[in-house]
């Protein structure tokens, strides 16, 4: 896949020019926010891979048709992307038949003769148990908590992206903190904390 | 104590964050070949870039013989040289009947061959009906 040959346009430049008929500025907005959009569905849908493409696409269809009514100025092309994804895996976690509810202990284990030294199955361990421990947050906790430290948005964007106030948000990610270190804390000895100290 | 460990533990679930930052899932071909093909088909005044339709060219005896003498305005002057010609023939004005006849006496008087009008005149056809 050849490079963003347009990387110094702004997104939404570039979504205008898309609503004008080119073609090219859809290639350097796929480009450039099809990975933001598909780790973050992921994320949200506890790792499935399958479903977050599903998301991804149906988040870039809907951002194709908005083009040609795009209203310049009142919002960030990513911010708006963000919440088209939340509510896209909002509904597909409601739609689920059951909820998962994974445990730590359901972490993937790595395979048997994975080569790399013991610190690096460590850190591997520690982000398997990070994403196993935000599967069990709920919905509204984690989406806070993947936009804020993850996704890296400012608190008033995530307001936006999520359509509630900025205390809510604070609130939401607060304790969202605070139950993944507890869910972690469990786990120190063998995520290899404790050798760290 | 309390505090010196949750602050350890906060800093080490930063480090986690920045980690996950920093992993990226990178997109198969696949989803973004699905992605352009669907940016492709959404592309606002698509219908615009597609190739004008062909008017279809009119062919056959009657177009070909257009064709050949020069198009409308060919077939204008050969229609005016025609009707001009035949005009000419069939009235034969004044100024050319004179000098074709007296040249036509000329000859046939010198031969002492009766002279025969072939073509009537202007004059003949509109006083005899």
């Amino acid at each position: 896949m050849a490079l963003d040959t347009m990387s110094d346009v702004p997104d939404e430049a570039l979504l205008v020019r898309y609503g004008n008929g080119d073609a090219a500025a859809a290639r350097s907005l796929t480009l450039r926010l099809t990975p933001r959009v598909l780790g973050y569905a992921a994320r949200i849908l506890g790792g499935d891979r399958a479903e977050a493409e599903d998301v991804a696409q149906e988040a870039m269809m809907r951002l194709w048709r908005v083009a040609p009514d795009w209203r310049q100025g009142e919002a960030q092309v990513s911010t708006w992307l963000y919440r088209v994804v939340t509510n896209l895996c909002t509904d597909r976690l409601r739609g689920r038949t059951r909820r998962r509810s994974v445990a730590l202990d359901d972490a993937p284990e790595m395979p048997d003769g994975t080569p790399g030294a013991e610190a690096g199955l460590i850190q591997t361990d520690r982000m398997a148990a990070l994403g196993s421990a935000l599967k069990i947050l709920p919905d509204r906790q984690r989406q806070a908590v993947v936009l804020r430290h993850i996704e890296g948005l400012t608190n008033p964007e995530i307001a936006a992206v999520m359509d509630i106030g900025v205390e809510a948000v604070e609130s939401l990610t607060a304790r969202g903190k605070r139950a993944l270190t507890a869910l972690l804390a469990g786990k120190k000895a063998e995520l290899g904390y404790e050798d760290d100290v | 104590m309390k505090m010196t460990s949750d602050m350890r533990d906060d800093g080490e679930l930063d480090g986690l964050f920045d980690r996950a930052r920093g992993e990226s899932l990178p997109p198969s071909a696949a989803l973004m070949d699905r992605i352009l093909a669907d940016a492709q088909a959404q592309l606002p005044h698509a219908s615009s870039c597609d190739a004008p339709r062909q008017t279809p060219q009119v062919t056959g005896f009657w177009a070909s013989l257009l064709a050949g003498i020069g198009g409308g305005g060919g077939l204008a002057g050969l229609s005016t040289a025609a009707v001009t010609g035949l005009l000419l023939g069939f009235l034969q004005p004044a100024p050319i009947e004179a000098p074709v006849s007296a040249l036509t006496e000329a000859i046939w008087t010198s031969n002492g061959a009766e002279q025969v009008e072939l073509m009537a005149g202007y004059d003949d056809i509109f006083t005899e009906g």
